[in-house]
């Protein structure tokens, strides 16, 4: 009786519903990331003031500040289980790709709530030509799923390895390295008045290769 | 394996193969042979570190073994270690659960992502069973460690599993949790197969057979 179709999209639910209601029980991540982020932002505004005419350092400073402000929460979305001994119980109710997805949607929920604060702030306190929104929202959309199933692929993987901090940036910087890339150019493009198809096609391609390999690979995890 | 088996009980079967697992570094089960059916009560006993535990993760399709195989077959289809989670229950030390969460969100969260369409039933039905259901609301952080160990119990029977593996099952409990486990394992004995992994005397006399691991304990060299 392997389990069917349906009975996997009720685990990868049930997960994501589970992460949400920790997450909001111990604000572990957000409060964290939060905190990252505005102290980030208000400190850049007190040394540099607004920057109306550098697209290029807008573009970067606020991928910066995304990913360094989520990264430590989606580096330990498995990290949790092995540290506080639930991968048993979770393995024990879900196949680890669904355990897997579950976590991927979380984090790209968590990814979406702190944009949600930090991008309006960031708009505020740094200034920048006016946004185009659609592109705006496309290559933020993109380069989130991208940095969020890189971190969840990366991290499952580490999880239960000796060292994994250590692990998760060696393995996971060249990946994101692809991300930034593409998310910097294509703000910067749409700040510019440029097109961004090019750098929406580069993180569709990438996010298509990780979420391919993750499926792959999530079913191999932690046999031994 | 005396009791009158119910015609859907027969149906499962376990089946060790030189069995074993090596650690890095270390054996933890040397090869282990057996073959059991369903109904009935069998016990794992053995020093500490001779694989116990090992032996209940490899049947639960935790572990991969390093040699040999295991077989559990129901209803004529052999299971691959990926899916037994679907008809097994296992309790062991190891096993937490979620702090931030009650007990009863945790058993919840468990028969949904299994598919269980009333999850809150199903959870407050394996609490009571264990005794533990006045405390469903409560944090798992709160309990006591005789408690958790109830709570371990009532995850294990969660499903209604044809197969229950249970690894130190008294450990942390009570007389009257004791005598809990002593009444699980007989009704679950009569409808399936229960193995339970212990040295404790009470609890393997609860078996008709028993499987006796000799390996040299306390996790020796390879």
């Amino acid at each position: 009786m392997p389990p069917n179709g349906s009975s996997s999209v009720a685990a990868v639910w049930a997960i994501l519903r589970k992460e949400c209601r920790s997450e909001w029980r111990t604000r572990y991540g957000i409060n964290a990331a939060l905190l990252f982020a505005v102290t980030t932002l208000t400190g850049v505004s007190f040394a540099v003031g607004r920057l109306p005419d550098r697209t290029d350092l807008l573009a970067a400073l606020l991928w910066i500040v995304l990913l360094f402000a989520a990264l430590a929460s989606l580096a330990h979305a498995f990290v949790r289980e092995v540290e506080g001994h639930t991968l048993t119980f979770l393995r024990l109710v879900a196949s680890p790709t669904a355990i897997a997805l579950g976590k991927l949607l979380f984090n790209v929920i968590f990814l979406a709530v702190l944009e949600a604060i930090t991008v309006p702030l960031f708009l505020i306190l740094m200034g920048g030509p006016p946004v185009r929104w659609g592109p705006f929202l496309l290559i933020l959309g993109l380069g989130s799923l991208a940095l969020a199933a890189t971190t969840t692929l990366v991290g499952a993987v580490v999880s239960q390895a000796r060292g994994r901090g250590a692990l998760f940036a060696a393995v996971s910087l060249p990946l994101l390295m692809v991300v930034l890339a593409a998310g910097v150019s294509g703000l910067r493009a749409q700040w510019d008045g440029n097109p961004v198809s090019a750098e929406a096609r580069i993180l569709l391609a990438y996010i298509a290769v990780v979420l391919g390999a993750s499926v792959l690979l999530y079913d191999h995890l932690w046999e031994d | 394996m005396s009791q009158a088996p119910p015609a859907t009980a027969a149906a499962l079967a376990v089946e060790a193969q030189g069995l074993a697992h090596l650690y890095t570094g270390r054996r933890g089960l040397l090869p282990v042979d057996f073959a059991l059916a369903a109904p009935g009560v069998v016990a794992v006993t053995g020093p500490n570190g001779s694989g116990k535990s090992t032996l209940l993760r490899l049947l639960a399709g935790l572990l991969r073994p390093t040699a040999g195989r295991s077989l559990v077959t129901l209803d004529g289809h052999a299971m691959p270690p990926a899916a037994r989670r679907t008809m097994l229950g296992l309790a062991s030390p190891e096993l937490a659960f979620y702090d931030e969460l009650t007990s009863l969100e945790n058993l919840a969260f468990a028969a949904e992502a299994r598919g269980d369409r009333a999850p809150r039933a199903a959870a407050l039905e394996a609490l009571e069973r264990v005794g533990l259901d006045t405390r469903a609301g409560d944090r798992v952080m709160t309990l006591s460690s005789g408690m958790k160990q109830r709570l371990r119990l009532a995850f294990a029977l969660l499903h209604r599993p044809r197969l229950l593996l249970l690894d130190e099952p008294g450990s942390h409990l009570d007389e009257e949790g004791k005598r809990l486990v002593e009444r699980l394992a007989d009704e679950e004995g009569r409808r399936g197969l229960v193995v339970i992994a212990t040295n404790e005397e009470r609890e393997w006399r609860l078996a008709a057979e028993r499987i006796e691991l000799r390996g040299r304990g306390l996790g020796h060299p390879a």
